[in-house]
Parts: C-alpha cells; structure tokens; sequence
C-alpha cells in the first residue's frame, strides 16, 4: 500500500517536472524567436557622462553582469540606459540608478512607522514589496 | 506616536505605532496639525485597492510644523507651517520639471503593481496603499515627507489651518478639472459630486471665468453648501433628470466643460446603478462609471470632460461613441498640485478661496473611527472630518 503510495508520488512529481522542464523550453523558444530584450529606461542625463571611465560606479556594477547600452533620447530628454536581458535585481538597480542620477538619493520606504501587522501581513508584506520592487519588464 | 491605521475593510483603529525618522538625505518630519479625510480614501476603507495591509498608516491631505530637516534640505526650515501636497514628486525628473507632477518617475519605489496594471507606474502618495510607494499617511502625530523642499509648502499667516489643510489636496484638484477643462469666460459648467474637490472645481471654474456652474449631487446640505459658499446651481440627481436638465439649462447645447469629481464607486438611480453595483460585486468590472458615462452624454459637441474622480482599473461600458463622434477631448490625472498650491495659497491669503467651510467636523485623532464613519455615510452633515493629531500629545 505504501509502495503504491509512494509511485504515486514520484510519478506525480516526475509529471511535474516534466511539465516544467517543457513548459521552461517552451518559453526559452518563445524569447528566442523574439531575439533579446532590452529594459530601458530613461534618465535626465548627458549620455557622455554615463560613458567611459568616468561613468557612476553603480552603472559600471551593472555592465559588468549585464550588457548595457546607453543612446541620447530623442527631443532632448537626456538618454536612454538600455539593459539587456534584464531580470528583477537588474531592473530594480536600474531604477535605482535614474533615481540616483536625478535626484542624488534612492528613495526608501522601509523602516516607516506602521501599525499591528496580522501574521499572514507580516509574511506577505516582505514578499509583496520584493515583487512589486522588481518591477514589471 | 498616536496612528490612525487601516486594519481590514471597514476597519480604522488608532494604533500606538513607532515615529518616523529621516530615512534620506531630503527628508523632513513633520508635526501634524491637521489631516483631513478624502474622499479617495473610502476606496481603501471598502477594500477596491487590493494592496492595502492591516497596519498601514492612512491619511493623505494635511497641514503641519516642520519638526526636524536631513542634511540636503535647503529651503524648508524647523518651526516653517506647511502644507504638504498629497502627490510626492523629486522634482528633478522630466515630469515633475514639466509640472506634471503626480506623473514622478522616482517617487514610487515598488512600481510593479501599477506597471503591471497600467503599463506605467505614477507618483507616490502618502498613505495611499502599497501599489503608490507603502509611504506612511499623515493621520498621525508626525510624518516622514521625502524631498521636503518640493512637497513642503509654507502657509502664509493669513491663512488659516482649516483653509490651508485642504491647499494640500481638495483646492489644487478641483482647480486641476477646471484647468485641464480649459474654462474660461462665458463658459457653462457641469461639476459631478459636491464633496470637497467638486466645490473648489466649481470655485476654480468661477474664478476662471465662468457665467454658469450647475452642481451635481444627491445630498441636500452638500448641494445647500455648494450654492451657499461657492455659488454654483445645484441639481439634485435622485430628483431631476440630470441629462434633460442639463440640456435645458444650456439652451440644448450641452455644458461645455464636465469636471467628474466622483470617482469609481459613483452612485446612481436605477437599472443601470444596479447593473453597475451587481458586476462590481461579482469582479467583474473594478470601478462604477454612472457619472463619467453621464458626464460624456451631457458634454456638449466638441467639449471637454475632465475627470478627477480616482479610477483603479476597468470601467464597464464606456461610451466611446459619444467620445468620439462628438468630438469630445478627455482629461483626467491625480493631481500635478505642486502646479498650483503656491498660487492658492496666495489666493488664500488674499481672500479669494476661501476652503474653510468644507471642515465641517474638526475632531481628535482618537476619533478616527468615528470621523470616517461620519464621511462615509454622509451623516450629521460630515463634508470633511479633520483631525488634530498635535493637540493629542
């Protein structure tokens, strides 16, 4: 009985697997056919001074994990940061690099006075703000 | 510090929470000497904004004394009398150099909500969920206010608290419908809703200019305030034909501006109020439209509808044809109040916007509870609760 339980089991869980394995490459083909993408931002910035030796450290942190492109914006509204391939820490620092470069600060909203969380909001919260941090691509 | 949280739907509680503290360079805190309730934020209390957590700090509309200043803040100055703007902008980014400001591209740290909703995410706002940044409200005894020398405007003498709280947020959105409408002299004008911010768009429309501006409500005493204090024609929806009456008052032309200063959960008459209410229940559409579809219906051909009322998603038969076979232009936004909250003060101070009127109940924060309800429902005659967190310590 416990033999047949355990099957059970592991055919499920190699079922899952399976499903996940095809679905991962199925979407692997999918961003293939539609080539790179690119996360891009746009920073009130002279594009020469995000090039070089002497662009921000943070921006030199980011090209060295990711390809980066930086192009003048079109009408005069400073320049485009393009990051390829971009997921949630990358679009995340990114902001946080616009927010930089704009303003001198990234803004922060933790450690804000908040009042009696439930058990399920004290887990939730965390989890919702590294989500909602990331961005949407 | 005392704080008035959010604790579920419905559900307001003064809590003992931790005071703020400067967490950037920018920042200041501010001592809060009155923060008002809004009508927007009955959208948090009836749970339409899903990213709302028990213990989160409400309040958005206030006036205070700045407290303590960061390192980098320049011009705002310890003991200054402030009114903050609702809306957080950095001021440096194109929008807010544009004036646009509720369109801040640096002020909402956790954007993926809006991103993922709208395509694009806006400004911050205090104590307005976490899909608007998770910035603590100002219905508390102090408030952390970021990039305080853009947010933090200092009140002239003349003007007083109970004037000067809603320059914040109530006086710069109406004046916003009137300015995105495009009045100006000669002009009829329609204003749904005669809360706090469809009175000053009613006012703003006056001082623009206008001969005519019909208000649009169904509470006796909110149309008895909007004629007696700002001047303008009541209409009472629950009474009146609002389409038949609205035609007949501009010789069949139509208002040539129509400010929606109401919002997602409008009320109507009705099938299609019942209509409305019954696929909100079910989720099946997120906001009610009843006064924005009449508000496109009554414009006239080639107007302009400008909506201040707060929209979270979808909006259910939506009268594109009427849109666009009139001709009609759509303006809407949260408010750009940095745009004009130093001119209403000036005006203020002068004499020429007076706001006061709309604090009806002036109340201790420990009535938090209490004040919302009274809001909520109408009752007692309740426009606005204010409460005076300073004078609970």
């Amino acid at each position: 009985m416990r033999l047949k339980r355990d099957l059970a089991v592991a055919a499920l869980a190699a079922g899952g697997t399976a499903v996940a394995v095809r679905y991962g490459r199925a979407r692997r083909r999918r961003a293939a056919r539609r080539g790179a993408a690119w996360y891009v931002v746009t920073v009130e910035a002279d594009p020469a001074e995000l090039s070089g030796t002497g662009r921000p450290d943070a921006l030199a942190g980011l090209s060295e994990r990711h390809e980066v492109r930086i192009s003048a914006a079109p009408g005069g509204r400073g320049c485009e940061i393009a990051v390829r391939d971009a997921d949630g820490a990358a679009r995340r620092r990114l902001r946080e690099i616009k927010q930089l470069l704009e303003t001198g600060e990234v803004l922060r909203v933790d450690d804000q006075p908040e009042g009696h969380r439930t058990p399920v909001g004290r887990v939730a919260l965390p989890v919702a703000r590294t989500l909602m941090r990331r961005g949407a691509r | 510090m005392k704080a008035l949280c959010w604790a579920g739907i419905n559900e307001v509680a003064v809590e003992e929470v931790p005071d703020p503290t400067i967490l950037n360079r920018q920042d200041a805190i501010v001592r809060v000497t009155a923060s008002s309730v809004c009508g927007s934020d009955l959208h948090l209390l009836d749970g339409y904004v899903p990213t709302m957590m028990a213990g989160d700090v409400i309040g958005h509309e206030f006036l205070g004394e700045v407290a303590e200043v960061g390192p980098d803040v320049r011009e705002r100055r310890v003991g200054e009398r402030v009114t903050v703007c609702s809306i957080i902008g950095c001021g440096r980014c194109r929008y807010c150099r544009s004036q646009m400001w509720s369109l801040c591209d640096n002020t909402n740290p956790d954007p993926g909500f809006l991103e993922a909703l709208n395509g694009h995410a806006t400004a911050g706002i205090f104590g307005y969920s976490h899909a608007m940044g998770g910035f603590a409200g100002s219905h508390a005894e102090y408030v952390r206010v970021p990039y305080a020398d853009v947010n933090a405007f200092p009140v002239p003498d003349a003007v007083p608290d109970a004037g000067a709280v809603f320059a914040s947020d109530a006086v710069p959105t109406g004046w916003m419908g009137a300015d995105m409408g495009g009045v100006g002299p000669g002009d009829v004008v329609a204003v749904w809703g005669c809360g706090g911010v469809g009175q000053m768009a009613a006012k703003a429309a006056y001082l623009m200019g206008a001969e005519r501006v019909i208000a649009i409500d169904r509470f006796p005493e909110r149309l008895a305030m909007a004629a007696g204090r700002v001047g303008a024609e009541p209409l009472n929806y629950e009474e009146t034909d609002v389409l038949e009456a609205l035609k007949e008052a501009t010789g069949g032309r139509g208002p040539d501006v129509c400010i929606e200063a109401v919002g997602m959960e409008s009320h109507g008459t009705g099938g299609q109020y019942a209509y409305d209410r019954v696929k909100q229940a079910l989720r099946l559409q997120t906001d009610r439209g009843l006064s924005l579809r009449q508000a496109i219906q009554a414009c006239r051909k080639g107007g302009t509808v400008a909506v201040l009322g707060v929209f979270l998603g979808f909006v259910d038969k939506f009268p594109m044809g009427a849109l666009m076979n009139k001709g009609l232009t759509l303006r809407s936004g949260q408010q750009h109040g940095h745009r004009y909250i130093p001119m209403i003060l000036d005006r203020m101070a002068k004499g020429e916007i007076d706001a006061s009127f709309l604090l009806t109940h002036p109340m201790p924060l420990e009535e938090g509870a209490k004040g919302y309800e009274l809001f909520k429902h109408k009752l007692d005659g309740c426009v606005r609760a204010v409460f005076q967190p300073a004078r609970t310590t």
